[in-house]
Parts: structure tokens; sequence; C-alpha cells
């Protein structure tokens, strides 16, 4: 056997441990090594050699560190485990007795830690809590989120059909549960009609399966769960309650559980109370039964149930994709109308939840990474400037027996109180921000997990202690390291005398600014190409004119509306009567109101045609009143819109958008064509074409759409599509004035009716880009933070290097250099680092942006005109932070320079 | 550069100059150590000796020499320590003081 340490050993004791020692202690612990070889084997020698020299590297490191042996402070020497202690609190005093003798420097640092940490924290907060944090049920991560994917249509994971949902929950081996609920966009969850206490209201209903609790984990803290029979329509009547509800409405009554409360007009029983903390996306006050008509349960071709199911005990995601896509193909050769091409699909709730948000989340947390790391270096280039200014005081102390440990230790500690104390103010900064942000946060974020109670909590607060330490120690190692150097000390004594300091001094501020340049160039693309797709979202029209439009939704119980007569009935006298209110022009309604969430497609056929088509026929069915066209501002390309003679008994018409042309009857006329839409043998003649709305929102292409006159009766997506209906209503006055007058028309025509929210068009438009707002808004501001602390490092570098050059600069006046000679001295140097900076940005950017795309429109992430202007307006910024030390440096009085010097 | 004042040693420091006045010619690291542990059943980190003998040595209580390299030690050379005058002076002294201080307390900790 060799008589030596691992190869790995020798090398760490060789460079760690003080060169007196090296040797001998090497020599030591190779003997004990050997002996233990022999007593207990070579793997566990190893092991304790490898534990040995590292901790015996570390202590001695520290010990000559701190106590070294050149001429050691008696007083130091004498303690031994506690002078570590007191050291540091001993630096800690001197750091903030310094720190409040430089309020300028201290201010200033601060402030870009401060928001540099706060930031970081604050997106933090919201990151973790809607990527990171757990769900709030059992077990969360077995719970999936199901979904029927088409891939002909891009579409992996979109709503299902009832009939494929009851095969897929009665044929899966792999769920133990698994539920459906009503498909609702988070804007507009559905809602129900409380009435028979005090006012009637509309409350948020979600209508899940039975086992809708068993799949999330969640049991009624009191009364029952659903019963499997209670999705069977008659049977259905029964509601469980959220805790606010029972609260608000019922005051908490003990005994709510058995009362019976009307929904819709309808008497439900109250089987049970859910859980306080009960979470989910829309929010609920109720959850009833799922009961589709037979009717319903049976429609293969309209989508419009989601679901969530449990994987059963041992099984595997891979196990469970498996046996869902056996029963697909099944489906699919079973059914070729409605499911070719149709298969299962599913990923966990949490994707589904977090999915569209998830890249937009991401890029914050990146945005604001590159704040901090300006923030860092930003700090970094005042603290070298402001060692360099501490040469003397630190020579001093080194004169007198302070190690270069001891001086590192201090400065490593200044540091650190710095960071400490910005982490602070950062924490301040980022309560308030996380409290702004919950106010402003647009209705698609407020689904996220956790959002609602996203605060400064432990895990948050911890993040930002460890970010200022890490910070701290990272921004304060360099310039602690430098200013302690012995050649770099000589260096600074040489600057004294008027040069710039070494090339290594000299060389790591430029590094610091180049790299402060480049990650702001890297922010500032990132925001002017949100900034640019927003605008251009903006500027897409959306197909109709949505200024003075106000809109209401208004659902008729089934109870009292079932027949379609007394639909049409109730509605007619409704516009009759909201005609007549003041100030309002025209008063039309809709099923499906653009920017209001997404709605069902149907197939259709064409009469005579026998061709199959590549893709999927389909389109949007639309149930609308006669003037919808006019009342929208929807342009009529051809033929007629609907008239008051598209009655029930007349010749059943309707009317397609562009989209449905362009797709289904290129280069053809379709006026006078016939076409059946949902249940086959139904034709309607196509009497007009109307131009494309877009509706889920600006960035989604129209897709084809069928109008049908509200008249004519529609049932292929269930009856209760034409009983709700959202008006549409073009009056000068705002949203809160035809409040009144809405609520006033419906409540003469059936008091037990509440409407929903009273809305602008424009509001609705602007709530589905909020997100993207939101967004560009945030990057827009860290960038703009990122350029301030980019232009003060600047400013800052070069008001050192003027200062340190006065001499020289006098000199050279003194010998017949001019101002501008001079000027242009102080901008080759500074404009070469900004070069040098906005080249590595614009690499780096062009590579960054590349993951923004999915977050982009109208624009290229590698758009050359946004890079060449964000170039020149971090060019145009640094030349003003250059221009001011510059022009002091050009005003320099040669006689008195050197004078001075 | 002032002489260190060495009038107090630490208890450990104490312990470590002991051993080495017990092992005589035979001081170095790793019998220190073994030594302390034997007589004091104290296992104490490797660190700790050395650190402990270089601010010995730094005081001037302690000289070491290298002794000449052999092959078992991967031709290493071996640090042997020995007091010097200052260190019995300091060891004598904190003996003094301790034994000063104990007089009369033994029946109590007995």
């Amino acid at each position: 056997m060799s008589a030596r340490l691992p190869r790995g050993v020798e090398a760490l004791l060789r460079r760690l441990l003080p060169g007196d020692l090296a040797e001998p202690i090497a020599g030591d612990l190779l003997e004990e090594y050997l002996a233990t070889r022999a007593r207990r084997g070579a793997r566990r020698a190893r092991v304790w050699v490898w534990w040995q020299a590292i901790r015996l590297a570390a202590t001695m490191r520290w010990e000559r560190a701190a106590h070294g042996r050149g001429v050691p402070p008696i007083a130091e020497e004498l303690k031994s485990a506690t002078s570590v202690w007191d050291g540091l609190k001993q630096d800690v005093v001197f750091s903030v007795r310094l720190l409040r003798r430089q309020p300028g420097f201290t201010a200033v640092a601060l402030l870009a830690l401060a928001l540099g940490i706060g930031g970081s924290t604050a997106i933090f907060g919201i990151v973790d809590a809607a990527l990171w944090r757990r769900l709030p049920y059992a077990r969360a991560d077995r719970i999936m989120s199901l979904a029927e994917q088409r891939p002909r249509e891009g579409r992996w994971f979109g709503p299902i059909a009832p009939a494929d949902f009851f095969d897929w929950r009665r044929d899966n081996r792999s769920f133990s549960a698994v539920a459906a609920y009503m498909s609702q966009p988070l804007s507009r969850p559905t809602a129900y009609n409380l009435t028979g206490i005090g006012d009637p209201e509309r409350v948020r209903a979600l209508e899940a399966s039975p086992s809708f609790l068993g799949v999330l984990g969640v049991s009624p803290v009191v009364g029952r769960d659903f019963r499997p029979e209670e999705e069977t329509v008659g049977r259905h009547r029964v509601v469980l309650l959220a805790d606010s509800l029972w609260r608000r409405r019922f005051g908490a009554d003990p005994a709510i559980v058995g009362r019976t409360i009307s929904f819709d007009g309808a008497a439900y029983e109250v089987i049970g109370l859910l859980p306080a903390r009960f979470w989910w996306p829309t929010a609920p006050e109720v959850i009833v039964p799922l009961a589709l008509s037979d009717n319903d349960r049976a429609l293969r071709d309209a989508h419009f149930l989601d679901a969530i199911g449990r994987l059963r005990d041992g099984v595997s995601e891979q196990q469970a994709r498996e046996d869902l896509r056996v029963i697909g193909v099944r489906l699919a050769a079973a059914f070729p109308a409605t499911n070719a091409n149709h298969a299962p699909n599913f990923r966990t709730l949490r994707d589904a939840l977090v999915g569209d948000v998830r890249p937009a989340l991401l890029i914050l947390l990146g945005a604001v990474a590159f704040v901090m790391l300006i923030a860092c270096a930003n700090v970094a280039t005042l603290l070298l400037a402001r060692a360099a200014g501490r040469q003397r005081e630190l020579s001093v102390r080194r004169a007198v027996g302070a190690t270069r440990g001891r001086l590192v230790q201090q400065m490593l500690t200044e540091s650190v109180v710095i960071a400490l104390a910005g982490g602070a103010a950062g924490l301040l900064l980022a309560a308030w921000s996380l409290a702004a942000f919950r106010a402003i946060a647009p209705s698609q974020f407020a689904g996220l997990p956790g959002l609602a109670g996203i605060g400064l909590d432990g895990r948050a607060f911890a993040a930002a202690v460890a970010l200022s330490m890490i910070t701290g120690l990272t921004f304060g190692v360099v310039p602690a390291l430098a200013a302690t150097d012995q050649r770099l000390g000589a260096s600074l004594t040489e600057e004294a005398r008027g040069g710039t300091g070494s090339a290594r001094a000299r060389r790591l501020r430029s590094m610091l600014i180049v790299a402060e340049l480049a990650l702001s160039l890297v922010l500032l693309a990132g925001a002017a190409l949100l900034i640019v797709s927003f605008r251009n979202l903006m500027s897409v029209s959306p197909g109709f004119q949505p200024m003075r439009i106000v809109t209401a939704e208004v659902r008729l119980p089934s109870s009292r509306y079932a027949d379609h007569t007394r639909t049409v009935a109730f509605f007619d006298a409704l516009f009759e009567r909201l005609r007549a209110a003041p100030g309002v022009e025209r008063v039309d309604a809709t099923t499906s109101l653009p920017f209001a969430g997404a709605d069902s497609r149907l197939n259709f056929q064409i009469e005579r045609r026998t061709v199959d088509s590549p893709v999927p026929v389909r389109v949007h069915p639309r149930l609308v009143s006669s003037g919808y066209f006019s009342t929208m501002g929807i342009p009529i390309v051809r033929g007629r819109g609907f008239t008051d003679r598209d009655e029930a008994a007349s010749t059943e018409v309707v009317v397609i958008n562009q989209a449905a042309v362009r797709r289904y009857w290129p280069g053809e006329d379709p006026i006078g064509q016939r076409i059946s839409i949902g249940a086959p043998g139904r034709w309607r003649e196509i009497v007009g074409i109307v131009g494309d709305t877009r509706h889920e929102g600006l960035d989604a292409d129209a897709d084809p759409a069928a109008y049908v006159p509200q008249h004519q009766r529609f049932t292929d997506l269930g009856a209760g599509f034409e009983r709700a209906m959202t008006l549409v209503v073009r009056t000068d006055a705002d949203a809160a004035a035809m409040t009144a007058a809405i609520r006033g028309a419906v409540a003469n025509l059936d008091a037990q009716l509440p409407i929903g929210m009273v809305r602008a068009m424009t509001d609705l438009i602007d709530e589905s880009v909020a997100p993207r707002r939101l967004n560009f808004l945030l990057v827009s501001s860290f960038a703009a933070v990122a350029l301030v602390l980019t232009a003060a490092g600047l400013y800052g570098v070069m008001a050192y290097v003027v200062a340190q050059r006065t001499r020289e600069i006098g000199v050279r006046m003194a010998l017949g250099a001019t101002h501008a000679q001079v000027l242009a001295l102080m901008f080759r140097q500074a404009g070469a680092l900004t070069a040098i900076g906005i080249g590595l940005g614009v690499g780096g950017a062009l590579v960054l942006t590349r993951s923004m795309t999915s977050l982009l429109f109208g624009v290229t992430a590698g758009d050359p005109l946004v890079f060449a202007a964000v170039s020149a307006l971090l060019a145009l910024v640094a030349a003003a932070a250059i221009a001011v030390p510059s022009s002091r440096a050009a005003r320099i009085d040669p006689l008195a320079a050197l004078r001075e010097a | 550069m002032a002489a260190p004042d060495v009038s107090t040693l630490g208890e450990f420091e104490h312990v470590v100059l002991l051993a080495i006045l017990r092992l005589g010619d035979a001081a170095y690291a790793v019998a220190i150590r073994d030594e302390i542990l034997e007589r004091t059943a104290r296992d104490v980190s490797r660190g700790s000796i050395y650190i402990t003998l270089d601010r010995l040595e730094t005081k001037g209580c302690l000289r070491s020499r290298l002794a000449d390299p052999t092959p078992e030690r991967g031709g290493r050379a071996k640090r042997y320590y020995t007091l010097r005058p200052r260190g019995v002076e300091a060891l004598k002294e904190s003996r003094r003081a301790l034994v000063a201080l104990w007089r009369g307390l033994e029946s109590v900790l007995a």
C-alpha cells in the first residue's frame, strides 16, 4: 500500500494551509490516515481523511485570518472561541458608525439594495404562491385535471363532451374518483339567483359531479357531501354552502343544514357547509350537483365540461395515460363523426391552474433577478471607490497589526450590514408592493393558488434575509479583497500621486460597469418588446364598436321560463322597456358576448356537400336578438342581418362571419346555401355575412361563427343556452347610471330576478389585456430602475476617475490641451465601456428574449428596431451620466490642480 | 512588538503545555493529541491542537523544530515541540493561581 494521502486531500492541504504548517500537518494526517486504513479499511479511511482535511483547512484558514501570526494584538490573542463573536460585534458597531458618517454613500447603496431586494422578495412571494407552494388539498400532486385534446385544432387541453366524460368515468381503471364541473371562465363564473331572503342576489356557483369534493380530499365541516344519485335531474336540488356565504347571508345560522333556500326560483335543500379554508379558483359560494338532462348526457359534439380526477394509489401517471388512451381510441372508433382525432388528456391540477401565467411569472422572476444583480454591481462599484478613499485608514490599521483577513472580515461585515439594512427597507417595499399587487392583480391572476392570501410570510422573509446576506457577501468580497491586496495597495498609493489605480483596480471597476450596462440593456430590451406588443395589441380592432356599450347578464330560471316562447317574450318586453329609458339608443342581447369568456362549438353540416373536410367542420353558435349587429357596430359584409320578421314560424335563417366563409366556402358564395348546426337535418338558410369579431381576446384570431336569431328556437346546446343572455345597450350613460335603469326594468317584469354586473364593454376589453398590461408595467418599472442604477453607477465611476486624474488633466491643460480635448479624453474612456456593455447586452438579450416569445404580439423577439432603440436610449443615458463629471474635468483650473497635487 | 502577556494561560493551553512536558522528546501534534485523549478522555479536534500550538509558539511559550523526513510519513518532516522558559513560567504561574484558589474548596467539591 502506498504511503500517500489521497490526491485531492494533498492538493487541498497544500493550497489552504499556511506554508509553514502544511508539511508537518500533512505528515501527521498521513500517519493517522495509514493507521485508520489498517484498522477500518480503505473506503472509510478515505472518507475520514477528507473530512479531517476539510475541517483542518477551514479552521486553520479562519485562525490565521482572524488572529494570524503577524503581530496579533494581545487582547484578541487571549480570547479564543469568544473572540470571533466579539470581533464581529465590534465590526458591526464600527460599520454602523461609518455608514452614519457617510450619508450620501449610505443613501445610494440602501436605495439600490432596497429596490433590488424588495422587488425580488415581492416577486418571489408571487411566484412562490403560484408555482411552488402546495395546493390546499390532501396529496395534491395526485389530483389531475382531465381534458379532451383535439390536436388537429391545436387544442391540447380543451373542455370535454358530456358523453365522453361519462364513458371515461365508467371505463377507466386509474382514477379512484373523477368529477366533472361546468367549464367557466374565471372572469365570468357561473352565478345563481339567490332569492327568498332579502334582496335577490347572484352568487357564484359551481356545478360539479357529486364526487368533486372527494377528488379534492375535502369534506364538509357540517352536514354531508353529495350522494352519487344526486346528479340525476329531479334529485339534484341540494346545495353545499361556502363559509363566506353562510356568514354573510345566513348570519352563521348553526341550524342551516336542512333549511331550504331558493336558487333560480327552485327550492334547494342545504346539506352541508364547506370548510372556511376551502379554496377553488372561481371562489364558488355554493356548490350544486351537476345534473345533466338525458339529452345533454348523450352529447358528444358539445364540449362544455372540465374534470378533475384523483389517481388511484400505486397507479403512475404513465399507466393512467395509457389507460385513458385506450378508452379514447375505442370511442374514436365507435363514434367517428364526433370523436375522430379526439382523445383524453390530463395534467396535474397545478399545471392546469397556472399553465398560462407560468411564462409571464418566470419572466418577471428573471427580470427582478437582473435588477438585483445590477444593484449588487452598483453597490460594489460604490464600495470599490470608497475603499480607495479609505486606503490611508486601512494602511494605518495594518501598520498597528491588523492582518489582511481581519480587514477583509471588517469590510465584509460592513457590506453585510449595508445589505441587511437594505433588506429591511426592501421588506417594507415588498410588503407595500404585494399589497398593491393584490389590489390591481387582474382576474386571470386571481385563479392562481395562494394568491388571495399572498403577503410577507415566513418564506418571503427568509428569502429576503438570505438574499441580503448573499448579496452583502457577493458585492462585498471583491472590493474587500481588492482594497486589502498589498499589490493593489501599493498602486493605490500611486493613485494618490495622480494615476487612476493599477490595471487590476481599473479592470475591476470597468467590468462591474460593463456588467451593469449589459444587464440593463437586456431588461430594457425585454421591457421594450412587451411595450411594443401591448401597443400592437391595443391597436387591433375587436371587429365592433366597443365605445358607449354597456353590458349586463340576465339569466332566467328554468323553473319559470322552461318554455321558449316565455323566454323570448320576456326579453322582448325587457328591450321595449329599456329602449324607453333616458339616454338609451339601442338595446339588444346575445348568448355569447365577446371578451366575456370562451363559447361553445358545434359540428355543422353543409347541405349537399359530401366531400370530407380535412379540418373539423365546426362553428360557434351564437343566439342574438334582431338588432344585435347594428347595436354592436358589427359590419354586414354581404346579404342582410336579422329583422323582426325572422320569427319562430318563418324560414329558419343564419348569418355567418367572414372566418367561416374563409374556412368553409373559400372562393364560393355561401348566401342562399343551407347548413345544419348540431343535430342533423334542421336546415337554416345563410342570409348574410358579417365581419369577424375577436372573441376570446385581442390576440386570438376570430373563429368561424354562426349567428341564429333569438326568436328561432335553438336547442343543440341545451335549453339553458337561450335563457342566459347578455344585454348590450348602446347609450351615453355610464355603467353606474345604467345599473339602476336595467335593474328597474328587470324588476318591473320579474321582481325575483337579479341582474349580473353591469359593465362597460371597454372595461371588458381592458380586463382581457390586463395581465399583459401588468406584465409590461412591471418589467418596464424594473427596466427603469435598472437604467437609473446603471446611470448612477456610471456617474459615480466617472466622478471618481475625474477626481483621481485632476492633476494629470491640469498638466495636460497647462501644456495646451483645450476643453474639448479633455472632454474627448474622458468620453473616449467611458464611451468604450458603454459600447462594450451595450454590445454584450444586445448579445445576451438576443438569447434571453427568445424565452419571451409566448408573451409577444406582432413583434419578434429579435426585432432590430427595438434593439436599436433601446441601445440608443442606454447610450444616451450613459452619455448624460458621463457628461456631468467630464465637464467638471474640462473646467479644471490647471494652476489650482497643480498646486493641490 | 510588545512582549505577549502570558501571565494567564487558557485552560486548553494549560493542558497542551502539560501534555508536551509529559511527552518529553516525542511531542508532536499526533502524540500530543493522543496523550490528552489518554489522560483526560477529551477527544479534541486536530485543528484546535494546531491552533493552540501555533499560538503558544507565537507567545514564546514553545519552540519547535522540524525533524528529518521519514519514509513512513511520505517523506514529510515531523514538527516537534519543547517548552521554552517562558512556557514553564506560565505553567508555574497558572498552577500557583489555581492552587491558591482551590485551597479550602476541596471539601466543597469532593
